[in-house]
């Protein structure tokens, strides 16, 4: 079976009636590599690429609202930076014009760049079913464990929803170019009133944010003494592993590298006069 | 295993400008449907997870990887492949410039570096160094030709900006 929807509504429901036995697909740049590679058979699929208006990013009160299917190329243009460089750090411009957000957090996968980058701006996604309706769910309670997320079998990813204005800073530490899968990686978005949202990935069993580490800057600002205090604390909120990418001991390092140097780059900016 | 005639999909699209209609099972890719049903083989197959850049094509003009797209999904789209670069005799200047620089030594990948030399050059005809290896960075070359292959899409770029 091949469903290829040009509407929402129709997507939702398919969704609602085949749901895991017809499998959403937009760039399939997850699902098709597991295929080709024998370890994925699905039985049918929902295709969302000609879902109209699906991938499109729109521009509300202060806040983005872009698709569940809008691709990598498409984030990597808005001006919003974390956000920004973690797109156009996925693959190469082929993969990047193909892969999408929502792809990205259904796979969930630890070192998912977009799933950190959205973590660090506090972001919403918004989970739809035909007749239950949307349901919002901040993204810090999105992520269930590894790869597990609260997105049910019925339901499509239909929206994510972050700030537009948030000063933020990203680095990704990975072995090449375009087939750059992290080995750590760190966001971390301040919003106006001055609270800090950190996020890393590849350094637990989901992209994670980093309540420790938060604490102290929330509390103390960005003195040389709380940025150190903070990225050291970030080793309480990690619990990285050791694989074939890197070492734990190794990840825990450089996510207080990471911590401390993102955090010292938004203290420029916000010194940065207005203009 | 022969598919049940109704788990097929019709799929209407254009290659390399030609109206096309086609019959393809739901877990088919662009690049198998291309090479084995329609005998366009000049796109080449290699590592079959968006690794390696031999396989790109442009789909609506944008630059893709045809071993992760499935042909149902391609329906009223407009797929170019290298096929279609030439008029007759009358190489396409990025064909040409890889056959003066030398940029082809094996050949495998050199189909999918000029697609996507193409998309590049398509949208920034004159692109500085980072725009160029942005450009680029999909696709790899294993016989190591990389600086006669940056040669042979400078010297296009140069004629394309001209
Ligand atoms: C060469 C290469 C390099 C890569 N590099 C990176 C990298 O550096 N960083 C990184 O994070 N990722 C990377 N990826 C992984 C991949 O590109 C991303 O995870 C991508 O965002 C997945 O999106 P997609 O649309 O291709 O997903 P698909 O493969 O189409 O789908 C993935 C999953 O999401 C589900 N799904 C998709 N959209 C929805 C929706 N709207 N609602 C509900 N379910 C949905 C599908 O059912 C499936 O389970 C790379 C992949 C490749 C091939």
């Amino acid at each position: 079976m091949f469903s290829q929807p040009t509407t929402l509504e129709e997507a939702l429901d398919v969704r609602a009636r085949c749901g895991p036995d017809l499998l959403p697909i937009a760039g399939g740049t997850d699902i098709v590599v597991a295929m080709n590679r024998g370890q994925l058979r699905p039985a049918g699929f929902l295709d969302l690429t000609h879902v109209r208006g699906l991938d499109a990013v729109r521009h509300e009160n202060g806040r983005y609202e872009c698709g569940g299917a809008a691709t990598h190329a498409t984030l990597s243009r808005l001006p919003v930076e974390a956000l920004a460089e973690a797109a156009l750090s996925v693959g190469g411009p082929a993969i990047r014009n193909r892969g999408t957000i929502g792809g990205n957090l259904v796979t969930a996968s630890p070192a998912g760049d977009g799933c950190v980058a959205l973590l660090a701006l506090d972001a919403d996604v918004e989970l739809a079913h035909a007749s239950r309706g949307r349901r919002v769910v901040p993204l810090r309670e999105y992520f269930l464990g590894y790869r597990k997320t609260a997105l049910l079998a019925d339901e499509l990813i239909t929206r994510v929803r972050f700030p537009k204005d948030w000063i933020t800073a990203w680095y990704k530490i990975g072995k090449r170019g375009s087939v750059n899968i992290s080995v750590v990686c760190c966001a971390i978005g301040r919003s106006p009133t001055g609270l800090f949202h950190i996020a890393l990935g590849s350094v637990a069993a989901t992209p994670i944010r980093a309540p420790h580490a938060e604490e102290i800057v929330n509390r103390d600002g960005l003195t040389d003494g709380a940025i150190a205090e903070a990225a050291d604390a970030v080793r309480r909120d990690i619990s990285p592993i050791d694989d074939h990418r890197a070492s734990a001991k190794y990840r825990a390092a450089m996510s207080v590298t990471l911590v401390a140097r993102l955090l010292r780059r938004i203290r420029d900016r916000v010194k940065e006069p207005a203009r | 295993m022969t598919p049940e005639a109704d788990e097929m999909v019709a799929v209407e699209l254009a290659i390399n400008g030609k109206p096309t209609h086609l019959v393809v099972r739901p877990d088919e890719t662009l690049l198998f449907v291309l090479r084995d049903s329609i005998g366009l083989t000049g796109t080449k197959g290699a590592c079959l997870e968006g690794e390696c850049g031999s396989c790109t094509l442009l789909l609506n003009g944008a630059p893709v990887n045809s071993c992760l797209v499935l042909a149902a999904q391609v329906h009223g789209g407009r797929v170019e492949t290298i096929e279609g670069l030439a008029h007759g005799d009358k190489l396409h200047v990025l064909q040409r410039k890889f056959i003066e620089s030398g940029a082809a030594q094996c050949g495998y990948c050199t189909p999918g570096l000029i697609m996507a030399a193409k998309a590049l050059l398509d949208e920034t005809p004159n692109p500085d160094e980072e725009t160029f290896f942005r450009g680029m960075e999909g696709n790899i070359c294993r016989c190591t030709g990389y600086t006669s292959i940056c040669e042979a899409i400078r010297g296009a770029a140069r004629e394309w900006s001209r």
